[in-house]
């Protein structure tokens, strides 16, 4: 069988017959309940009709729950199938989750009763929250309007937190239908029936039926009235709320979960890459006869930096693929081709120190103003003293573990992909714009991410693996980034620079503080820790962001605005309070105290809970110092927001090695956590993620290249640098909460400046702190 | 050329270049997708497995060194999760992404065998696995908790 001229019809046969676990769209309509290959976990037609768009329910009570996000180890296929099953009132132990199906949202319009966001906002315990992504705008790119699960993209913390009232809709929705469905079928009024653990019972008659076996009635069952269906607040959960361990792990500690990294196809060969190092560069030749007699290599592919209106405008690389038979087979020919490239040679002067120039040149520029509160300018001249200060933060890439890849299979009448994806319908936008194809003949197989850290943060992997597919039609294509590749493929956290100013009054308080940040043009979260109003009492107060033009492409890397901005801000709030001979603890707390901020009762709490848990005023061996510092998105305002505050200990030997002892952390749980023990681990594991990057992670750029391209020059942090000791401690709010799985533990990185000072004497504004001398006598 | 291999317990023939790295022969020839690729220079650790009992970093040795030596992979600790230090894993809830897990999971096994009873300093210089997730905080304590498990 020739892999290029593969027939459609006898190749999705050969799937079924080889694999017997792929079921594609409609056109194979398998019982997928017994083809199911152990591990994967994409969207397949099922074998019972569904209740609705989210539940399926077999016979033997297994429910299937279908998840529109994508699990990338923020427990997401955990969380949302819990929301679910609160008002579903299923039986847990035989929840099965699984990817809804990309092309049904495309298709299928949400149901209305889905629509409406119940209750008053975000200090509504009844209430819905008002979803990001509720109202979205036209094309591909960004989202299609309600479509049928409202938003398919994994992003901004905000899984939970979209989707949690019309989540807990969908499980209500199907719970009243399968009473319903009882209720005709013994002829009792359905007041008289109780659903628990997947079983209706009738308590004037005893009787009792199994949700596996009502399901089908249920399916064909309408509501009369969807929309007066409820859902249940905080108060009533029982299964929100508690602590649920991850439904994926059990697949995880056997190697069978499947990442898009392991799909294999009959017929299907691999491909890899090589793009110009620099931003913006391309092909201008290579040579395949100096690699076509090499083992497994079938041909090469050169492709173009891809458009620029698939990629939200940022620009990559053109490059060159070659592809062979296996994996390994392409990496090593493609090592030994001869590539020139076309490099512009203005992207090829840049260096990180030009750069980190240049930003702190736009700050003395005008910039945009975000906050302007008082007379900054007079209250500087009425200053018993003024403290400035200036911070800088490198490039940041994801450097998840699993590099880009994905498997594409393009025939002329439709494109079938294979992904570990957080945009899923902006990809199905990418290949119907590249192949030609309509994007309802797009049709995606979602997979398990090996770590996300920024939506998007797969880059173009896509369009890589789509350019190539569309190429050569009608052969399975495998796409897959060296490591190497994967730091040229994925966007970067903006470098930036900050410069704070505050003018003290003579007891030390601040009367006016000027800040100003620059990042490139289109570098996110501008606005982050700082707009609108200052989280510490100033009168008068000034904000603006300030941008200059650089080639690397850049995008929203875990912790987005914040993990910059709130380094800048707390290592600042330490600076002030040690100018002002105050403890950093009372001056943040007296700061906030003086706000009329909406949630300044919160922020309080979470400083005083996180100090008293570390037991901040005991004394420390010589060598040990305490950090505090507040985190917080969405504190200026009465929206949702999320708030913690952690006091974090750290020791430095006299040979300047630094050691995270111990972590205190306060978090609050707003009108309720779904998943407490998710929280937890996502706090964890952001703690050391911001070690990481505090101590030792940066990107530098000479001759416009990223210099760190691997892990043996861009250090990961391994478990010798986790701190023994973190203490979680959560407490109760009175509002919905934003989302953590992105921007907790920031505070690592001034805590770590703020002990480093207090140990060494020294303070450093620049991270990493690992590259500084930290020696101390 | 081909040539022969054992992992976990079944002799393979493979039809590969011997100085394929061990890692893309199980994938590929084998087809054990559980051993992943992450940098493919032995620094990250994820694609850890064992070749005659040692933890090996397979993107980094060639399959031919493994000729004549017992492999085992992710997949030979148990098809079901019973082993201990997959039921610890699952105790602690350790996997975020779980990319890393299994050579996480090949190398607390080398651990364990020549510690029994490890102390955090042992698994800080044994266990130098990278996990982007961060997981570190419950996978030492599903070490711990593994190394009960087997001694049970």
């Amino acid at each position: 069988m020739s892999p290029t001229s593969i027939d459609r019809r006898e190749f999705l046969a050969t799937i079924a017959a080889a694999q017997g676990a792929f079921v594609l769209g409609f056109w194979l309509p398998l019982r997928a309940d017994a083809q199911t290959k152990p591990g994967t976990v994409w969207y397949e037609e099922p074998a019972t009709r569904e209740v609705n768009a989210w539940i399926v329910i077999a016979p033997d009570d297994i429910v299937t729950i279908r998840i529109a996000q994508t699990e990338l180890g923020q427990g997401v296929w955990t969380s949302n199938a819990m929301m679910v099953a609160e008002e579903l009132q299923c039986d847990w132990s035989k929840v099965r989750p699984q990817y809804a199906s990309a092309n049904r949202d495309a298709r299928e319009k949400a149901p209305e009763w889905t629509l409406n966001v119940p209750g008053n906002g975000a200090q509504d315990p009844k209430g819905g929250g008002v979803p990001t992504f509720g109202n979205r705008d036209r094309v591909g790119v960004s989202g299609i309007p309600d479509s049928l699960y409202r938003r398919m993209r994994t992003n901004a913390a905000s899984s939970v937190k979209d989707g949690r009232y019309y989540l807990q809709l969908a499980g209500a929705e199907a719970r009243e239908r399968l009473l319903l469905a009882a209720a005709a079928m013994w002829n009792v009024p359905v007041s008289q029936l109780a659903a628990k653990n997947s079983v209706i019972t009738h308590a004037g008659s005893g009787r009792k039926t199994t949700y596996g076996a009502i399901a089908q009635r249920a399916a064909e069952t309408p509501h009369p009235h969807p929309e007066t269906i409820t859902i249940k607040s905080p108060d009533q959960w029982t299964l929100m709320g508690t602590e649920q361990k991850n439904l994926d792990v059990p697949s995880k500690v056997t190697g069978q979960a499947i990442y898009g990294i392991d799909v294999r196809l009959p017929g299907m060969k691999w491909a890899a890459v090589k793009t110009c190092p620099v931003y913006g560069g391309d092909v201008k030749r290579y040579d395949f006869e100096a690699i076509r007699h090499m083992p497994g290599v079938r041909f090469a592919v050169q492709f173009p930096i891809p458009d620029p209106a698939l990629t939200r405008g940022r620009i990559f690389s053109g490059g060159v693929a070659v592809i062979a038979d296996s994996w390994y087979q392409a990496k090593t020919a493609i090592d030994k081709l001869p590539i020139e490239w076309d490099i512009p040679p203005v992207n090829a002067a840049f260096t990180s120190a030009n750069m980190r120039e240049s930003l702190l040149t736009a700050l003395d520029r005008p910039g945009t103003v975000r906050a302007s509160q008082g007379d900054v300018d007079a209250a500087f001249t009425n200053a018993t003293r003024i403290v400035e200060a200036t911070y800088s933060t490198p490039f940041l890439p994801r450097a998840r573990m699993e590099p880009g890849n994905a498997t594409v299979l393009v025939t002329n009448e439709r494109v079938d992909i294979w992904i570990g994806d957080q945009s899923p319908q902006e990809t199905r936008f990418s290949a119907s714009r590249i192949t030609g194809i309509p994007e309802t003949n797009v049709h995606l197989h979602l997979c398990h991410l090996g770590g996300g850290f920024g939506r998007n943060g797969n880059g173009p992997q896509a369009e890589h693996a789509i350019m190539i597919a569309n190429a050569h039609r009608g052969t399975p294509i495998h796409m897959l980034w060296t490591r190497e590749e994967d730091f040229i493929g994925t966007t970067y956290r903006a470098m930036g620079v900050a410069h704070l100013k505050a003018a003290l009054d003579a007891d030390g308080w601040p009367i006016a503080m000027d800040v100003r940040t620059a990042m490139q043009e289109g570098g996110f979260g501008p606005e982050a820790s700082f707009h609108v109003t200052s989280r510490y009492h100033v009168p008068n107060y000034r904000y603006s962001n300030h941008t200059t033009n650089f080639h690397v492409p850049v995008g929203t890397r875990r912790g987005v605005g914040q993990a910059a901005h709130e380094f800048y801000r707390e290592s600042f709030m330490d600076e002030l309070a040690r100018a002002a001979g105050k403890d950093p603890y009372r001056y943040r707390r007296e700061l906030l105290a003086r706000t009329n901020l909406p949630y300044k009762q919160d922020m309080i709490t979470a400083l005083d809970m996180a100090a008293e848990m570390s037991g901040w005023s005991t004394p420390l061996p010589k060598g040990t110092a305490r950090a505090i510092a507040l985190e917080e998105r969405g504190a200026e305002g009465d929206g949702m927001a999320t708030i913690s505050a952690m006091v974090h200990t750290v020791s430095i030997s006299r040979d300047g090695k630094v050691k995270l002892e111990r972590v205190d952390v306060a978090h609050e749980t707003g009108f309720g956590l779904v998943n407490p023990l998710s929280v937890k681990k996502q706090i964890e594991g952001q703690i050391t993620w911001f070690y990481n990057d505090a101590m030792h992670q940066a990107c530098t750029i000479k001759d416009g290249r990223i210099v760190e391209n691997n892990f043996h020059v861009f250090p990961l942090s391994r478990i010798n640098e986790d701190p023994p000791v973190i203490n979680i401690r959560f407490f109760p709010t009175k509002h919905w909460l934003v989302g953590m799985g992105h921007d907790r533990a920031t505070s690592v990185q001034s805590a770590i400046g703020d002990a480093i000072f207090q140990i060494t004497g020294k303070r450093f504004r620049d991270l990493p702190y690992a590259k500084h001398d930290l020696r101390w006598t | 050329m081909a040539f022969e291999l054992v992992v976990n317990g079944t002799r393979h023939t493979i039809d590969a270049d011997p100085q394929t790295p061990l890692l893309w022969v199980i994938r590929d020839q084998v087809g054990l997708t559980g051993t992943k690729f992450s940098c493919g220079i032995g620094q990250c650790g994820a694609c850890t497995l064992h070749v005659d009992g040692r933890a090996v970093r397979s993107c980094s040795v060639p399959a031919a060194s493994a000729i004549g030596k017992p492999v085992m992979t992710i997949e030979g600790l148990s098809a079901d999760g019973s082993h201990p230090i997959q039921i610890a894993w699952k105790e602690l809830d350790a996997p975020q992404c779980g990319y890393c897990q299994s050579g996480m999971i090949m190398s607390t096994l080398a651990l364990l065998r020549a510690r029994p009873n490890p102390t955090d300093a042992d698994i800080d210089a044994q266990i130098t696995n990278a996990c982007r997730c961060s997981t570190y905080h419950r996978i030492r304590q599903a070490i711990h908790r593994a190394a009960e498990l087997m001694k049970a």
